[in-house]
């Protein structure tokens, strides 16, 4: 079993204490596996979060290479990384900023096989895709695998936040029985994105370290734009083709 | 009565010029509220089926499916428009 040497301790002393992170609580992040799939706008800044915390594996996905455009909201790129393939050079960047985390880099979009066996092999799963059918492959790898999923999304200056406990709160599906059809370039700033993105961390520190109170069963949704924000209580859907209790196909994956 | 209106999400700026609250016959019924919503709004803008709704912190399903609902003054209704990271 992992312990968390002096240097451990001291890098992460700003986090433990009361309301915060507790030692045992610290010990289950170092312990813990996140799957981040996609590590640009939202991704990335979700996967900074929870190195700097000291999650014990780090498992990025991430497709494609760095362009221009990226560079808006991409905290993980540079202007040295244009044109170079993002995951790994996204891996690099967090392994600068913690050596007590492992950090993988897969450098494609996960397919369902994938996503799965990852899913398999993590306590929580970040769900930073740009496009819905990635992000309800990646719902229906949380369910089968029940693994708590922390979806982020945005549009311009506004966006949600969803975490969900596999089969016990209303999944992604459960939101959007069909699946909507949605451009994967669409205007989006920076700093809406970071801020899903560290909130989205911040869900899967506190599953993790079994801390606070994470916000399963809840939308959150902030809007940037006209400054409001609003939580939604979420309805599961027994029907839900992914996790309802009375659709039998998805109770037979249970 | 008055139901406040938040429209977030994909397609935001179509709720400019949207006034920040609904006036509806008393008893009113979510569907009453949406269809009243409808007339607002440009023609082409009006929120997409696949927008998720909720009133006052109740998730309802989507504009396209959703359970019936009977409105009182003071509530609130969220419209979200799908949206997706990157």
């Amino acid at each position: 079993m992992p312990e968390l040497s002096a240097k451990e301790q001291e890098r992460y002393s700003r986090q433990i204490g009361p309301g915060v992170l507790t030692l045992e609580g610290q010990l289950c992040l170092k312990r813990s596996t996140a799957l981040v799939a996609r590590a640009g706008g939202v991704g990335g800044p979700a996967a900074t979060v929870l190195v700097m915390a000291g999650v014990g594996r780090v498992i990025i996905a991430h497709g494609g290479r760095l362009a221009s455009p990226d560079l808006n909201r991409q905290v993980l790129g540079s202007e040295e990384g244009l044109g170079q393939p993002r995951a790994e050079g996204f891996a690099q960047r967090l392994r600068s900023l913690n050596r007590f985390v492992a950090v993988e880099a897969v450098d494609h979009e996960l397919d369902d096989q994938e996503a799965l066996a990852l899913a398999r092999q993590a306590d929580v799963i970040l769900s930073c895709a740009p496009s819905f059918a990635e992000r309800m492959r990646l719902n229906q790898a949380a369910i089968a695998a029940g693994v708590p999923l922390v979806d982020a999304a945005q549009w311009g200056m506004s966006g949600s936040l969803v975490v969900v406990r596999p089969r016990q709160t209303a999944c992604l599906a459960c939101l959007y029985p069909q699946q909507p059809e949605f451009e994967e370039l669409f205007p989006v700033v920076g700093g809406i994105s970071s801020a899903l993105g560290s909130l989205a961390g911040l869900e899967a520190i506190k599953i993790l370290a079994r801390t606070g109170e994470p916000m399963y069963g809840r939308l959150w949704s902030i809007d940037a734009y006209h400054a409001r924000t609003s939580i939604v209580h979420l309805r599961r859907n027994p029907h839900c083709a992914c996790c309802g209790s009375e659709n039998p196909e998805a109770e037979a994956q249970s | 009565m008055n139901v406040s209106l938040t429209m977030t999400g994909r397609g935001y700026p179509a709720a400019e010029g949207l006034p920040a609250n609904l006036t509806l016959a008393d008893g009113a019924t979510l569907d009453e509220a949406l269809q009243a919503l409808a007339a607002l709004v440009p023609a082409g803008k009006a929120p997409d089926g696949n927008c998720l709704v909720a009133v006052s912190g109740r998730h309802l399903g989507t504009v396209r499916d959703h359970q019936p609902h009977v409105l009182r003054s003071g509530d609130e209704l969220l419209l979200m428009a799908p949206m997706a990271g990157g």
